[in-house]
């Protein structure tokens, strides 16, 4: 028996194409994640997305979070599928924006406000203070917190009221190795709690987030048959890695395996190309 | 300790601060008593002007009469400036909110006659001109601050599912009330500076203006000091306030300041 198959969509993008001013910044991406489901395991998905700096990732996480239109096509969410709107993908942008003026507490009830009534709302916002470690620091206005602090924070509310995805903007920027640790076991942990739960992670650091990927999108322009970059970059099939079917998912220790560090030396490689 | 007073951003003891402040303010008096400018009145000479002014004069009570009226006026003032800011959201009212802010190039003395056709008596004359010029002043420096709100701040609420009224509501309204307490707090002085003047237009209400314009007119400038001091003492003690009440209502906001 395989030890994982394949569902439904969980998130779907078709044709998307983005174009500012005539410039084409994003062109043609068309991929989808599916509901990869474990014998015995709740598993989650857990895409990494790499490209060089200004490439157009930022644009690409907008588009799918619903915030910006693309020029042409369309991001579809949920089961069944349907267009994004605002709210339903979570988007923890790079400097962990909170409400300043609330509290840790009524920044995670405002958010779980979205989507419960008041009582549940409460017990929800509860329970993520408890197990994101944060309830010590429930009456604490965000710039009291550490960094790790409000990075945990950022992710709980984005998670109490989006629907299953959420998109996390350079997690392991500017991290010391154990805070690293600390953002690795959350992502762990909330795409272990569901089923349905999908993280996709922006991220310039290879090792790390290949290592609890399951799938690896990565963007850049491509070049003609004379070798000229064409305008506007895509996410090609030959740039769309199923770390599960290559064997390298869900595994303690694969960065030691030799396949992996050639992977990591592949992706630079690429990167480089582009 | 001391060597930190001298030191760029050091963070001295407040008991050390707070005695320098008292030696310098000590110090600025003895200059001002055994070395006199020809042209300045002396501190004796102040000090008898502002007895005389409060026994003989009505002082406090034209501060008060003049207080009142900058209170109410602000008041409105603010009211009517956060509404236009915040109408700014909505494209239709932006050529509004940009009309209101190059209003503060209008000269007051053309508004006061212009304000004396529109409404009947000299204290609503008064009172219109100081919120007209409160208003483009504040809608100036309230536009500001809804300007520095980020797309990420933005992105922010409406990832929580937020409407875009609630976004603006969440992000620009309360999320920057600190920072509008702060442009009302700042131009609170330009209705001093304004009051003084309308109030020696329209004599009639009387006012500490009319006073300060008396004192200049009859060249009696020990009063025209203690006048001037008594402004200075009710601005700053207006500042302490705006303060307190920024400390108290929005805690978060003097987080985020370098100290």
């Amino acid at each position: 028996m395989a030890d994982h198959i394949y569902k439904e969509p969980v998130l779907t993008l078709r044709d998307i194409s983005m174009q500012f001013g005539g410039e084409v910044i994003l062109r043609d991406i068309s991929l989808n994640v599916l509901n990869v489901v474990r014998p015995g395991v709740n598993q989650g998905q857990v895409v990494g997305f790499y490209g060089r700096s200004g490439i157009g990732k930022s644009v690409l996480c907008r588009i799918i979070a619903g915030l910006l239109p693309p020029t042409t096509g369309t991001v579809l969410v949920a089961d069944p599928q349907r267009p994004v709107c605002p709210g339903d993908v979570g988007f923890v942008q790079q400097r962990y924006p909170l409400f300043n003026h609330r509290t840790l507490l009524d920044n995670l009830l405002v958010a779980a406000g979205r989507k419960h009534l008041p009582a549940e709302a409460k017990a929800r916002a509860e329970d993520f203070l408890t197990r994101f470690d944060l309830a010590p620091h429930r009456r604490k206005y965000p710039t009291m917190l550490s960094g790790g602090q409000r990075q945990r924070a950022a992710i709980a509310q984005q998670l109490l009221c989006s629907e299953h995805l959420i998109i996390l903007d350079e997690p392991f920027s500017g991290l010391d190795i154990a805070m690293i640790d600390e953002v690795k076991k959350i992502i762990m942990e909330v795409t272990t709690s569901d089923e349905l739960n999908t993280v996709v992670i922006v991220s310039h650091d290879l090792a790390t987030t290949t290592a609890i990927s399951d799938t690896l999108w990565l963007l850049g322009p491509e070049r003609d048959a004379a070798g000229q970059c064409i305008a506007g970059a895509t996410i090609s099939k030959k740039h769309q890695y199923n770390l599960a079917e290559m064997g390298l998912a869900w595994q303690h220790g694969i960065q030691a395996r030799p396949e992996f560090v050639q992977l990591i030396e592949h992706l630079k490689e690429e990167i480089r190309k582009t | 300790m001391l060597k930190d007073l001298f030191i760029p951003n050091a963070k001295p003891r407040p008991s050390v601060f707070l005695t320098m402040v008292a030696v310098q303010i000590l110090l600025l008096l003895l200059l001002w008593l055994f070395y006199p400018l020809q042209l300045f009145p002396t501190l004796g000479e102040v000090i008898t002007a502002f007895k005389d002014l409060v026994t003989t004069q009505g002082l406090i009570q034209e501060l008060w009469a003049s207080l009142t009226t900058a209170l109410g006026a602000l008041a409105i003032a603010t009211v009517l400036a956060l509404a236009i800011s915040y109408l700014t959201a909505l494209p239709f009212f932006r050529p509004i909110a940009y009309a209101a802010s190059k209003m503060r190039y209008l000269t007051l003395t053309g508004l006061t006659f212009f304000m004396a056709l529109m409404v009947s008596s000299g204290h609503q004359v008064k009172l219109s001109v100081l919120i007209f010029g409160a208003t483009v002043y504040l809608v100036t420096g309230m536009t500001s601050v809804i300007l520095t709100t980020t797309q990420e701040e933005m992105d922010h609420a409406r990832t929580l599912g937020m409407s875009e009224w609630r976004s603006f509501y969440e992000v620009v309204v309360l999320g920057k009330l600190d920072e509008m307490l702060e442009v009302v707090r700042q131009n609170f002085a330009i209705i001093w500076t304004m009051i003084t003047l309308v109030e020696t237009l329209y004599q009639s209400e009387g006012g500490i203006g009319l006073l300060l314009y008396k004192q200049n007119r009859y060249l009696h400038l020990a009063g025209v000091v203690a006048i001037q001091l008594v402004i200075l003492a009710t601005g700053a003690l207006q500042d302490y306030v705006f303060e307190f009440l920024r400390r108290m209502f929005f805690p978060y906001s003097a987080l985020t300041t370098a100290k």
